[in-house]
Order: C-alpha cells, then sequence, then structure tokens
C-alpha cells in the first residue's frame, strides 16, 4: 500500500450528477430521558444513529446512562444483542443540560416523564419552542405522547408542519412498531420524513389519526379498567385473570402484568385525559386502580403494583390474590 | 440486447480487452473486483461498508495500491453500485475510461435452491428461479437480487451471470442431502441440506489437481474451507458428495460466532429456560455461540491462540473442539467416499492457521494422513504440506472465490457470443 489513506466525499463520484437531499438520520435529539427516552436512545443507537439527550440535572443524566446501559445488559442477557454492540450503541449516546446541543439533529423528540409534566400542557409547548429555537428548518420535532394532541402541542410553533406524534412501546422493549399520528398542519413530507426515521430503527409504523389515546393506549385501558372490575366484584383473582389472559387468549403477557410494568400511575394520567377528552365512563380508572396509586403501590417501579417484585424488578411472590 | 450492442462486445472481446465486475451484495455490504482477464488480474476493488447505515463509506483500493475511503451517504444498494462505477470511471481514482469497458457482471448469488447446479447467465426467468429461493434464504438472496436490479438499471443490457454459493453441491445424493423429518416437509418447503462455500471448494480442489497433475475425475479429496465461516466438503472424481453446511450455514463445524451442529433438544431447552424467542434464539446460535461463545475471547483464531498461550483455559479447549470437529468430518467423509487420496486446507484459518491445521491433521496416520510438522510450521502459501510417504497429499491451497466467479462469467459471456 502507498502512502496513507485518503479521504473524499463520495458525493462528488456519483455516476448520475443529481443532487442527493439528505435523508438519513444521523443524529437525534431526546428531551427527556426517562424509561421512554432511555428505550428510544437504546434502540436508535443500536441502529447507529447519534443521540442526544437532555435532561434537568448531572443526577438526572448519569441515571439515564445507568439505565441505558442495564437496558443494553438485558438485551444481552435474553441474547439479544452482543457486548461489541453494546459498546457501539453506548458511544453513540451523549447526555447534555445545554438545548444547544440539539443544534444539527434531523428529529428531536419529546419524552419528558409523565411525572414531570403534571399533565401540563405548558411546559412541553416551552420545550417545543425551546426545540424549535435552535434546530434547523427541516429538523422534526416529535412527541411521545398518547393522550395530548400534537396539533395543539404545536400550535405555538412557527413551523407547525414539522410536528408528529410517535408513541414507543415501551413495555414490551422489543415491540417493534411505533404508532406515527399526524396533527392537522403535519405535511406529507414530515410525516413521510418521520416514516423513513422509525423504518431505520426497524420498526413497524401504524398510522393512525389523531386521537387521544391513539388505538394502544384506548384499548389497553379499557382492558384494565374491566380487569379491575372483574376483581372488584370478586370474580376472579390477579393470577387467574392473567393466566386466562395468557394462555385463553394468546397474549404474551397478562393485563395486570403489562399495568404494573407501564406504572400505574401513569396510567391514571392516560385515563384522565382520555376520560377528559371523550367523557366516556369506560376511560374512568378503576377505584382500585386509584387505591394502588394511593398506597404507592405503582407497579415494577415501585416494588410493588398487582404484583410484588424485588429489586431487579423481578416478580417475587405468588400473586396475592386481593380483592 | 440488441445487435450494436453485441458487435460492440465482440469487438472488444477479440481485442482481448474483457473487463469483468465481480459484486457479492450483502445486506449492508456490496463488495467488489474488476478483473482484466488479459491476465486474470485485479485492477481495482473494494466495498461499500454499513449499506443505508449511519457511516456508510466506500473503501476503493486502485492498483497502484493506494486505498482511499470515500464518505457519505449511501443509502441502498443502486445508490452504492452507482459510486462503485462513478469510482471506477472517474479521473482522479478509476481505471476506467467510461463503463463501456465493463463487458460483462458476475455476481455471488449465495442461495440457489435445486434449480441451479452451475453458474447462469441472468435472464428474467433464472431471476424469478432466484426470487422463489428467497423462502430459504431470507438473508442473502434479497440483498444478491437488489444488487443485480440495480445493475441492469445502471447498464442496462450489461451480460449478468449468477455464481451460486449452493450449485456445486447440487451433485449431492438424496442419501446425502436428505433429513430425517418428514418428506412432506421436504416437499412442501425444500428443507434439505444445500451446503455453501461451493464456489470455493470447486476451485481449490481443480486447483490441487492442477497442482498435483492428476486427473480431478478420478480423485477422492476432502476440502476444508476455514474461515469466519467454515465448512469441509467431500469431492469424489470432480462431484461434491457431501458436504458440512445444510440448509443453512449454521449447520456442521464449529465457527467463528455460529454454533455447527447441534441437538435440537437444545434449541427448545433454551428457549425455554432462558425465556426468549425465536429472534433471540437465532442471535444466539448465530452470533454469540462458536469460538466466541466457547472461548469468551474473540471470534478470532488469531486472539483465541494468544489467549491460549497465556493460560486462558477456555480459549484452549474451544481451540479443541475446533479441531475435534474438522477431524470427525474428515474421518466421515473418507468412510462416505471409501478412501481418500487429497486433504486440502483453505479459506483465512485453513490458509493460515498451522496450530489448527496440526491440531487436525495429528494422529490421522490410520487414515493415511501425515503431516510433515517441519513444513507446515508457518506455511502460508499454496503447496503440499504432507510428508513425502503420506498416502494422502495434505495441501494448503488459497481460495479465491471472485476470480471463479469472473471466470465462469467470462466462459458464460464468450459462449453466449459463440465466439
Amino acid at each position: 500500500m502507498s502512502g496513507e489513506v485518503i479521504y473524499e466525499p463520495i458525493e462528488e463520484f456519483g455516476l448520475i450528477k443529481k443532487d442527493r437531499s439528505k435523508t438519513l438520520f444521523s443524529k437525534i435529539g431526546i428531551v427527556g430521558c426517562g424509561l421512554v427516552g432511555q428505550n428510544i436512545a437504546r434502540v436508535a443507537s443500536f441502529y447507529g444513529i447519534e443521540v442526544v439527550f437532555i435532561e434537568i440535572n448531572e443526577d438526572k443524566i448519569r441515571e439515564a446512562y445507568k439505565n441505558i446501559e442495564r437496558l443494553l445488559d438485558e438485551r444481552i442477557e435474553h441474547w439479544g444483542i452482543t457486548q461489541g454492540e453494546k459498546r457501539a450503541s453506548l458511544s453513540r449516546i451523549t447526555g447534555t443540560l445545554d438545548y444547544n446541543d440539539l443544534k444539527g439533529c434531523d428529529f428531536v423528540i419529546e419524552a419528558i416523564r409523565a411525572i414531570d409534566r403534571g399533565g401540563k400542557i405548558k411546559e412541553r409547548k416551552e420545550i417545543f419552542h425551546k426545540i424549535e429555537a435552535v434546530v434547523d428548518r427541516d429538523c422534526i420535532i416529535a412527541t411521545n405522547s398518547t393522550t395530548i394532541v400534537i396539533t395543539e402541542l404545536s400550535s405555538d410553533l412557527i413551523y407547525r408542519d414539522r410536528c408528529v406524534s410517535l408513541h414507543f412501546f415501551v413495555n414490551s422493549q422489543e415491540a417493534r412498531i411505533v404508532e406515527v399520528v399526524r396533527g392537522l398542519y403535519t405535511t406529507e413530507k414530515s410525516y413521510q420524513k418521520v416514516c423513513k426515521f422509525v423504518t431505520l430503527i426497524n420498526r413497524k409504523i401504524v398510522p393512525v389519526q389523531e386521537s387521544a389515546g391513539l388505538v394502544s393506549v384506548r384499548m389497553f385501558v379499557v382492558v384494565l379498567n374491566e380487569a379491575c372490575e372483574i376483581l372488584m366484584e370478586g370474580i376472579s383473582t390477579i393470577d387467574d385473570v392473567d393466566q386466562t389472559m395468557k394462555i385463553g387468549l394468546g397474549m404474551r403477557l397478562g393485563v395486570f402484568e403489562v399495568a404494573d410494568k407501564m406504572g400505574l400511575d401513569k396510567i391514571i394520567r392516560w385515563m384522565e385525559n382520555i376520560y377528559n377528552e371523550f367523557g366516556d365512563i369506560r376511560y374512568k380508572p378503576n377505584p382500585y386502580l386509584r387505591k394502588l396509586v394511593r398506597a404507592k403501590h405503582l407497579g415494577i417501579e415501585s416494588g410493588e403494583g398487582f404484583y410484588k417484585y424485588d429489586t431487579n424488578g423481578k416478580k417475587i411472590v405468588q400473586p396475592s390474590g386481593r380483592c | 440486447m440488441d445487435d450494436a450492442d453485441s458487435h460492440q462486445i465482440k469487438n472488444q472481446i477479440k481485442r482481448n480487452r474483457m473487463k469483468i465486475l465481480v459484486l457479492n451484495c450483502g445486506s449492508s455490504s456490496i463488495k467488489y473486483q474488476l478483473f482484466t482477464m488479459t491476465n486474470r488480474s485485479v485492477i481495482a476493488k473494494g466495498g461499500v461498508e454499513k449499506l443505508g447505515m449511519k457511516g456508510s463509506f466506500l473503501k476503493h483500493v486502485r492498483q497502484d495500491g493506494q486505498v482511499v475511503v470515500f464518505e457519505g451517504e449511501i443509502m441502498d444498494h443502486k445508490v452504492g453500485i452507482e459510486y462503485i462505477l462513478g469510482v471506477l470511471t472517474s479521473e482522479k481514482h478509476g481505471c476506467l475510461k467510461s463503463l463501456d469497458e465493463i463487458q460483462a457482471v458476475g455476481h455471488r448469488v449465495v442461495h440457489g435452491g435445486e434449480r441451479f447446479n452451475s453458474s447462469v447467465l441472468l435472464t428474467d426467468d433464472v431471476l424469478a428461479e432466484i426470487t422463489k429461493c428467497i423462502d430459504i434464504a431470507p438473508l442473502h438472496n434479497p440483498p444478491n437480487l437488489k444488487g443485480i436490479r440495480a445493475m441492469e438499471e445502471l447498464i442496462p443490457g450489461i451480460p449478468q451471470v449468477g455464481v451460486f454459493d449452493t450449485a456445486f453441491h447440487q451433485t449431492m445424493e438424496p442419501k446425502a442431502y436428505m433429513y430425517g423429518i418428514p418428506y412432506v416437509l421436504y416437499k412442501k418447503y425444500g428443507i434439505r441440506r444445500y451446503g455453501f462455500h461451493g464456489t470455493s471448494h470447486r476451485f481449490v480442489t481443480k486447483r490441487a489437481c492442477e497442482l498435483l497433475g492428476v486427473d480431478y475425475n478420478t480423485q477422492k479429496i476432502i476440502s476444508c474451507h476455514l474461515g469466519n465461516g467454515a465448512s469441509v466438503a467431500a469431492v469424489k472424481n470432480g462431484k461434491s458428495v457431501d458436504t458440512s453446511m445444510g440448509f443453512t450455514p449454521i449447520e456442521g463445524l464449529i465457527m467463528g460466532t455460529r454454533c455447527g451442529d447441534l441437538d435440537v433438544g437444545v434449541v427448545h431447552f433454551i428457549m425455554e429456560k432462558e425465556e426468549i424467542g425465536i429472534k433471540s434464539a437465532s442471535t444466539l446460535f448465530n452470533k454469540n455461540a462458536g469460538m466466541l461463545g466457547i472461548s469468551g475471547v474473540s471470534s478470532d483464531m488469531r486472539e483465541i491462540e494468544t489467549a491460549k498461550t497465556n493460560g486462558n483455559a477456555r480459549a484452549a479447549l474451544a481451540l479443541d473442539i475446533y479441531n475435534y470437529k474438522v477431524k470427525k468430518y474428515i474421518g466421515s467423509y473418507v468412510a462416505a467416499m471409501g478412501g481418500l487420496d487429497i486433504l486440502i486446507m483453505t479459506g483465512g484459518i485453513g490458509e493460515n492457521a498451522d496450530t489448527t491445521r496440526e491440531g487436525i491433521c495429528s494422529e490421522l496416520d490410520c487414515l493415511g494422513i501425515s503431516l510433515d510438522y517441519a513444513k507446515n510450521k508457518g506455511f502460508r502459501s499454496e503447496g503440499i504440506i504432507s510428508t513425502s510417504d503420506s498416502k494422502v497429499k495434505i495441501l494448503v491451497v488459497p481460495t479465491d472465490e471472485e476470480l471463479v466467479i469472473a471466470l465462469d462469467t467470462e466462459e458464460i459471456v464468450r459462449s453466449l457470443k459463440k465466439f
């Protein structure tokens, strides 16, 4: 080999001299790196995309890093990825406190913790503003919200056409599906760009019209309410309801198992939002669910929900079968 | 192709300046070599990596050995091939004045199913057949097809030839290729052993006979292609009679990260105990197993050797298992062919790892296989490494799959034009 390697930009060597507009997502931003943000970071970085996430303090940044690493370790333990892939993924993720680091992102998603949101739309509108102030005109701005409509969230932006809502399923890490919602202002171009992103991270797109709860959450809350109703009526036990769902109806997890994974406080907020939107009693949080949340039995994260969990999040005892 | 085109090709071939581009399209990579058939030499080569991902690039090696890396977005196979052609014809780094200088393109096609027992000109009918094989080679055939279609769009009418990894093994008899599963599944889905690395096994077995000056059609040969993927083939009288890879390239030897032969009961057991699905199980057996899984060190033979030297017991175990497995296949193929004349080592490991060759060939004197240990030590070229009185000749033959693809392509294109 003679001499050093020469580096050239490839664009000048195309056979067909045509403008190749930048279409690949090379860098994305995540505002708020809780469970949802961590999962998006993990998935996007795995597929070779640089990820910048914004948190509110250094502790939260460290916590997010630690959790992403744990998520990756879990994937390794379950033979999903290799050590090398974990190292490569982590090297692509950067945490920061500064919105200016979102510069150059092709896509920024707001995924702040539900608890920080307090259900208020104002904070999130502010976040959208802060994002818009630093990113390019072409950058897509998205929210992971399922119960707040994107049209409202984007209505105060300068360029409202670039907003979409994406719903990642975090309860099952490898659920390769994303609900994609376009708002009233979203252009076809922006929508297609988002679809491209979702395809790049190897997820299936479910197009959904703008509606609180989309498909997934709306279905789930009704099923959970009904399951709580069954408990309250003393018809069956937690474990037996889940067994019926799993074995009888062929679902991978029971409805109570899923609820514990999602976090019961989060579910209640979803229910309240959807209930406010539609006013249908079906969506109103079941008293049993409220009782658990009041007792701080919020699910796996708090160590107890419908079931009890050890510090590793593994179910420890046979279900109590309360009610 | 119209008459004007064929006339042009005819003239260029007559002037004996035939240039052939060999393409190997994977799911996220495209490797290429440009051959000039006058002296069968490579005038440019390289590859596109990370296709459709962030950080995609094209690495090109010029004839003078200079390496040029072209960085930028390479979205798909068509764009990748377009850039390859652009670089080849560029003034700055290229070696072609125009694309007309490329007379034909040879493609590596992984799975030819039961339909193809030799290389073929890629016509619409052939492409339809390759498309049918997607079912049994979902990872490999689609990118191969993408490459073929992209080339057709970029240089319309250029003759393209498909060289199949499976073709050479199509001479296997049913007794060698059938699995012990319900026959109806073979009829329904084509589940049987196909074997891979056919292009390599064909090349090295022929080449060994050339080197020894013996008739290819009278020899009993075992060829060990030991690379990142690895397989052993039994070639009797010029025909592949058995090979270690099966329906997919995971069967047979222990490989870098693939487990090789495995009791199917183990698969169910692991899936149940580890609570994993089909996808994770596939990652486990294809990416986390093999030499990497056993040694816990690496999938790279050199790193495992180093670890063994440093006293790593699992690395030593992995190497023992590796050699033992190859040895068992050699023994069984001697039995299958009723004897053995030539034993070939090829592929990255077969060509370079003398300790592995030693480990495999030791204590095989009972089969007439006697390695010249002194000669084997550090041997890294082409030639005989058995003792002068060894009944079986042991050879190291560097493989060159791209050259085989180029030669097949040349032959088919020439016969096509009836020169």
